[in-house]
C-alpha cells in the first residue's frame, strides 16, 4: 500500500496540494510512520480561494507550512471513529470539529471521499481549504 | 437533456433588530448603505487616510527596528531617508504581490508634507516643535491599544509567543547587544529584567502594526485610484477589493527583527509562521475598531458607577461606538488621526465638506464621521472575508449552510446594537 504522499501523487485531483507539500518540506513528515489523518483539499478547492492567496503563500513557506499543517491530525481517525469524538486538534494546534448532520463536514468543508485508507494512516478528501478561526 | 439548476435556498426574514442590515449583507452588501454618496465619502477618506498610513507604516518598522530601547527616544519621529525609501511589499516594480500600481516608495504628498507642512519649509526640528508634522501618536496608541488588548483576546498566537522562553530568549540576546556599550543600562537590565522585556514586547507589537499598515496603505491608493478611474462604482465593490485584499495577503509574514550596528537579531523571526490574518489583521479590528480605551479629554468615566466595563473583552470604545467629536485639547488620537487626514483630503471632499453643517469650520467633525463610514466597510469586509474562510457561499444551495452564514451575520451585529455604537447611524445620509 502507499503512504499518504504517494496517493496523493498518483491521483489527479491533488496537483496543488502535492506541489505545496513539495514547496514546504513536509514530504518527510508525511511519509513518517504516523499513523495521522489527513483532510486533503482537491484542485478546485484550492481554486476557489481569491487571486493571490496561494501566490503569498507559496513565497512564505513558514506561514504555507502552517495552513498545511491545520488538515493534519495526529492518529487514524475513521469517520466511524470521528462521530464519537468529533473534536480534534490539529498539528497545528487549533481546533478542528467533524459534524454528521448534513453529511460528513469538517468545519466549512464537505468531504467528498472519506476513510482513504494508506499506508501510515488515512485520508478524507474534501471540497474546500480549512482555514483557521 | 439540461440538468436542472439547483435553485438558491431561502430564508424566512431575519427578525434581528437589524434585519435590513443582515439581509445587505446575505446579498453581499456591506453594513453602510450602497449609495454614490457614501461611496464618495469612503474612498476620499482611505485615500486621506493611505498618505499619514505611509509615513506610520515606516516610523513603526523604523521604531521597532533601529530605535528599539533608547530611553529617550527624542527623534523617533524623525524618519531617515532610508525609511522613506524603503520599499512597500505590496507597491511598485519590486512588489511581491502588487496591490498598488503606483510607486514603492514614500507618496509623493507626504514627502511633501514633510518638507513644508502646514506652515512653510524648515528645519525639520522646528516643524516637529511646532507640531506641524504627522501624528506619530495616534499610531502609538493604536500599536498600545493592540498590546494592552492583546493579553485576553486569544487571536492568533502572536501574544502567546510573547510570554514564552523562545521570546525572552530572542529578546535577552537583542537587549545585551543594544547595550553592549552601555553598562549602566546593562546594570539596570540584570536588575530589572522585566521591565526592558516589556518593552521589549511593545516592540514587537509596534513591528507588528508597521507590517499590518504596510498592507492597508497600497490597498487604499489602490481603491481611490481605481474609483478614480471608474473602475469601483459602489460600496459592496469597494467592499470585494477589501475582501480580496484580505485574503491575498493572509498569509503576509509577521516578524521583529532588530538592526544592532547592521546585524539582524530576529526576535521574533519569519519561521515563526505569523500570518498577516491571524497575528495582525484581526487582533488590530478587534483592539482598535471595537475595543481601544475611553479617551481622557473626550468624556469622563466614573469606573465606580460602573460607567467602565469590568471586562476588557466588553471595551466599546472604538470608532465603530465613537462620538466622532473632536474638542480640540492636544494628545486624542482620534483627534490626530482627523487632523493629519486634513491634509490629504481629496478635492471633491473638500468640495462636500463645505456644503454641510458648518463647512470649514467642522470639517475635522464631517471628516471623523465619514472615516466611522469608512471603518464599518472595512469591518464589513472582515466579516464577510470571516464568513468566506469559515462558513460558506452567499449562493449556497443548502439552506442549513445560508441559516450558519445568517447566524454569524446576526453574531456579528449583536456587538454593534449597545446604543453607543453608530450602525444605526451610518443608515442615514443624515448623520454628519
Amino acid at each position: 500500500m502507499a503512504d499518504i504522499v504517494d496517493t496523493a501523487i498518483a491521483s489527479p485531483d491533488f496537483t496543488t496540494l502535492v506541489a505545496a507539500v513539495q514547496a514546504t518540506g513536509l514530504v518527510e513528515a508525511l511519509k513518517a510512520d504516523g499513523p495521522l489523518t489527513v483532510f486533503a483539499p482537491v484542485d478546485s478547492a484550492f481554486a476557489k480561494l481569491p487571486e493571490g492567496t496561494i501566490t503569498t503563500l507559496l513565497q512564505n513557506i513558514p506561514q504555507l507550512s502552517r495552513i498545511l499543517t491545520y488538515h493534519v491530525v495526529s492518529g487514524q481517525w475513521t469517520q466511524a471513529q470521528l462521530q464519537a469524538h468529533p473534536n480534534l486538534t490539529s498539528l497545528e494546534e487549533s481546533p478542528l470539529t467533524a459534524d454528521f448532520t448534513d453529511g460528513f463536514t469538517i468545519k466549512n468543508a464537505t468531504v467528498i471521499t472519506p476513510d482513504l485508507v494508506v499506508d501510515n494512516g488515512i485520508i478524507h478528501i474534501i471540497d474546500t481549504v480549512l482555514l483557521m478561526g | 437533456m439540461v440538468p436542472a439548476l439547483a435553485q438558491p435556498a431561502v430564508l424566512p426574514p431575519s427578525t434581528h433588530q437589524f434585519a435590513e442590515v443582515i439581509h445587505r449583507l446575505e446579498a453581499g452588501g456591506a453594513m453602510l448603505p450602497d449609495s454614490p454618496e457614501n461611496l464618495m465619502q469612503i474612498i476620499g477618506l482611505y485615500k486621506a487616510y493611505a498618505v499619514p498610513m505611509d509615513f506610520y507604516w515606516r516610523d513603526l518598522l523604523y521604531i521597532a527596528e533601529r530605535v528599539f530601547l533608547k530611553p529617550f527616544p527624542f527623534f523617533k519621529y524623525f524618519l531617515p531617508q532610508s525609511y522613506l525609501d524603503l520599499l512597500n511589499h505590496y507597491a511598485g516594480d519590486s512588489a511581491d504581490l502588487r496591490i498598488w500600481r503606483g510607486e514603492a516608495t514614500a507618496h509623493p504628498q507626504l514627502r511633501a508634507f514633510i518638507e513644508r507642512g502646514e506652515t512653510r519649509k524648515m528645519p525639520r526640528l522646528f516643524h516637529h516643535l511646532w507640531h506641524d508634522r504627522i501624528n506619530m501618536e495616534f499610531a502609538e496608541a493604536c500599536m498600545r491599544s493592540m498590546l494592552w488588548h492583546g493579553r485576553d483576546m486569544g487571536m492568533g498566537k502572536f501574544d502567546a509567543f510573547l510570554d514564552s522562553e523562545e521570546y525572552r530568549t530572542n529578546a535577552d540576546q537583542a537587549i545585551r547587544a543594544f547595550w553592549a556599550k552601555n553598562p549602566v543600562m546593562l546594570g539596570l537590565y540584570k536588575l530589572f529584567p522585566e521591565m526592558f522585556l516589556e518593552q521589549c514586547r511593545q516592540m514587537s507589537y509596534t513591528a507588528n502594526l508597521g507590517l499590518f499598515w504596510e498592507v492597508m496603505a497600497p490597498v487604499f491608493f489602490e481603491m481611490s485610484d481605481r474609483y478614480d478611474e471608474g473602475t469601483i462604482t459602489s460600496v459592496p465593490e469597494a467592499m470585494d477589493f477589501l475582501v480580496n485584499g484580505i485574503f491575498a495577503i493572509a498569509g503576509r509574514p509577521i516578524y521583529h527583527h532588530v538592526y544592532i550596528e547592521d546585524k539582524c537579531y530576529e526576535i521574533i523571526p519569519k519561521s515563526k509562521g505569523f500570518m498577516w490574518l491571524y497575528e495582525a489583521a484581526l487582533p488590530y479590528v478587534e483592539a482598535v475598531f471595537y475595543r481601544t480605551a475611553p479617551f481622557r479629554g473626550t468624556k469622563s468615566y466614573n469606573a465606580q458607577q460602573r460607567e467602565v466595563p469590568e471586562d476588557q473583552k466588553d471595551f466599546h470604545y472604538g470608532i465603530l461606538f465613537a462620538d466622532v467629536f473632536p474638542v480640540g485639547t492636544a494628545g486624542i488620537p482620534p483627534t490626530q488621526l482627523m487632523q493629519d487626514m486634513l491634509h490629504f483630503l481629496p478635492d471633491y471632499l473638500v468640495d462636500y465638506y463645505q456644503q454641510h453643517c458648518r463647512g470649514e469650520d467642522d470639517t475635522l467633525i464631517q471628516l471623523g464621521i465619514s472615516f466611522q463610514r469608512s471603518m464599518y466597510c472595512v469591518t464589513s469586509a472582515v466579516i464577510q472575508a470571516l464568513r468566506c474562510a469559515l462558513l460558506y457561499p452567499l449562493d449556497d444551495p443548502n439552506p442549513r449552510h445560508l441559516q450558519a452564514n445568517r447566524d454569524f451575520f446576526e453574531a456579528q451585529l449583536d456587538r454593534l446594537t449597545r446604543p453607543e455604537a453608530r450602525l444605526r447611524d451610518i443608515q442615514s445620509p443624515q448623520y454628519r
